[in-house]
């Protein structure tokens, strides 16, 4: 947390060029460098429990210069969590200070982009804005959590073509440890990827498919997995429909069958917003099979801030949920 | 008597439509022709290259009537939404354009800078800069 608050007092020190406007970040001195951060809080109230959890408290820099351009993002997780049920407190606290991205790209001309580091992996759509204040509901779909490595080390091309649509080719390479195996859903020393976008007008619809291999796999849950994403997305500026379906296995088996969700969310207002989900999943590798229903409504007084709450109804009762959050982007 | 009515309306509403406003998104003189989609493409920075070119994007002040009609008819987007995209970019290491204070700064800029792209009104164009598209009210 210190070395957070000194980045912070380091950069607010420093003199600005820009006016700053909250969600925007800022130019720190007049170097080709931007800094700003995100915070999350949540409650969730599940089976008699009640959590109350400081969660994300990050910090980001990034730039260019040139043909490259970088970023660099430390977050703290789980930093604090206060957990009731039946009279009992439990507290947790977490001051590991996680790498969560860190990576360098080179544009190499118009089309063609070189990256290398750690990155979100560019795969479906959920995945590429997986923070709390920037993402639709408190939750994330199961979708974006079970089947492929959210985050890859390694390096990463994409080639992009905006002539009359938009058609754009993402390669993920690694072959290496992450460089920070801890902040990862899945601890990997493998992850070949690929991933095709077409977008025209309000539409986008993208197919990925890889192969990464796990290191704290056992028996019943084996090393070499194997993804498949489909997704796609309608926006408009008073609505949405997004979908997005994926399948996981290994060389013998499905381990996830499939997880899929589709959500719809309409814009009352540019503060209201109303969102409904439905989501199914079949996973065999944490033996579990469930569909969910959410019922949620953000409001944002202004974008960068979300106060979120949300309901799910869970086949597998004794997980429906209430979730409360808020988070800044700054 | 059919072909005189015809004629009489013509002459009423063609200078009339001919009183429309007119406007061009323009660029340095080294660009190449550009379509629609790869104006939008700059203007929302997913496209930062043009050939060997850093492209530089330049919008009018927030609220500068041009600008909302750009936005409207080029990016199809409307400023509250604009403003959450640009929020999502910066999670993505992405800024939107600089802003200028005149159509004859966004000129002026375009004239001199190698990849950059504006818009202003049609009738201040001139030989000095390069008309990539044209819309009108």
């Amino acid at each position: 947390m210190l070395k957070i608050i000194v980045i912070l007092a380091l950069v607010l020190s420093l003199y600005a060029e820009e006016e700053y406007q909250l969600g925007e970040g800022i130019q720190v001195a007049s170097l080709p460098f931007f800094v700003g951060g995100y915070v999350s809080s949540d409650y969730r109230n599940m089976n008699n429990e009640n959590r109350y959890r400081l969660d994300d408290i990050a910090v980001i820099g990034y730039g260019s210069y040139d043909k490259f351009s970088y970023m660099a993002e430390v977050e703290y997780k789980g930093f604090y969590t206060e957990t009731y049920k039946d009279d009992a407190k439990d507290v947790n606290k977490n001051n590991r200070l996680n790498t969560e991205r860190i990576y360098l790209d080179y544009n190499y001309n118009e089309s063609y982009m070189f990256r290398v580091g750690k990155y979100n992996s560019p795969i479906g759509f959920w995945n590429l804005l997986p923070v709390n204040v920037l993402r639709d509901t408190s939750s994330n779909p199961i979708t974006s959590e079970i089947i492929f490595p959210k985050f890859t080390t390694g390096a990463g091309a994409t080639y992009s073509s905006y002539n009359e649509a938009e058609l754009k080719v993402n390669l993920m390479l690694q072959n290496n440890e992450d460089i920070d195996n801890n902040y990862n859903n899945y601890k990997i020393d493998k992850h070949y990827g690929i991933g095709l976008l077409y977008g025209k007008d309000d539409y986008a619809i993208k197919i990925n498919g890889g192969h990464f291999n796990r290191l704290d796999s056992s028996l019943a849950t084996p090393d070499e997995l194997y993804y498949f994403l489909l997704s796609g997305k309608y926006d408009r500026d008073k609505y949405q429909f997004q979908s997005e379906i994926g399948s996981q296995k290994s060389k013998r088996e499905f381990t996830t069958n499939y997880a899929a969700y589709i959500q719809g969310l309409y814009r009352f207002t540019e503060q209201h917003i109303g969102i409904l989900r439905f989501e199914s999943y079949d996973d065999k590798l944490n033996n579990k099979k469930d569909d969910i229903a959410i019922v949620a409504h953000t409001y944002r007084p202004i974008y960068p801030v979300a106060i979120k709450s949300e309901y799910q109804f869970h086949s597998l009762h004794l997980e429906n949920q209430f979730l409360f959050s808020l988070s800044v982007m700054f | 008597m059919k072909k005189i009515a015809i004629a009489s309306i013509m002459l009423v509403f063609v200078p009339l439509l001919s009183l429309a406003n007119e406007y061009a998104v323009i660029s340095n003189k080294n660009i190449k022709e550009l379509s629609e989609s790869e104006i939008k493409a700059i203007f929302l920075k997913k496209l930062t290259f043009i050939d060997n070119f850093a492209a530089v994007p330049v919008n009018l002040e927030a609220g500068d009537s041009l600008r909302v009609k750009f936005e409207e008819k080029l990016l199809d987007m409307s400023f509250e939404r604009l403003k959450s995209y640009w929020t999502k970019e910066h999670y993505l290491g992405h800024r939107p354009p600089v802003n200028m204070k005149s159509e004859e700064s966004v000129k002026a800029f375009v004239k001199k800078v190698d990849g950059a792209i504006g818009y202003i009104n049609a009738n201040s164009v001139d030989d000095s800069v390069k008309v990539l598209y044209k819309w009108s009210d």
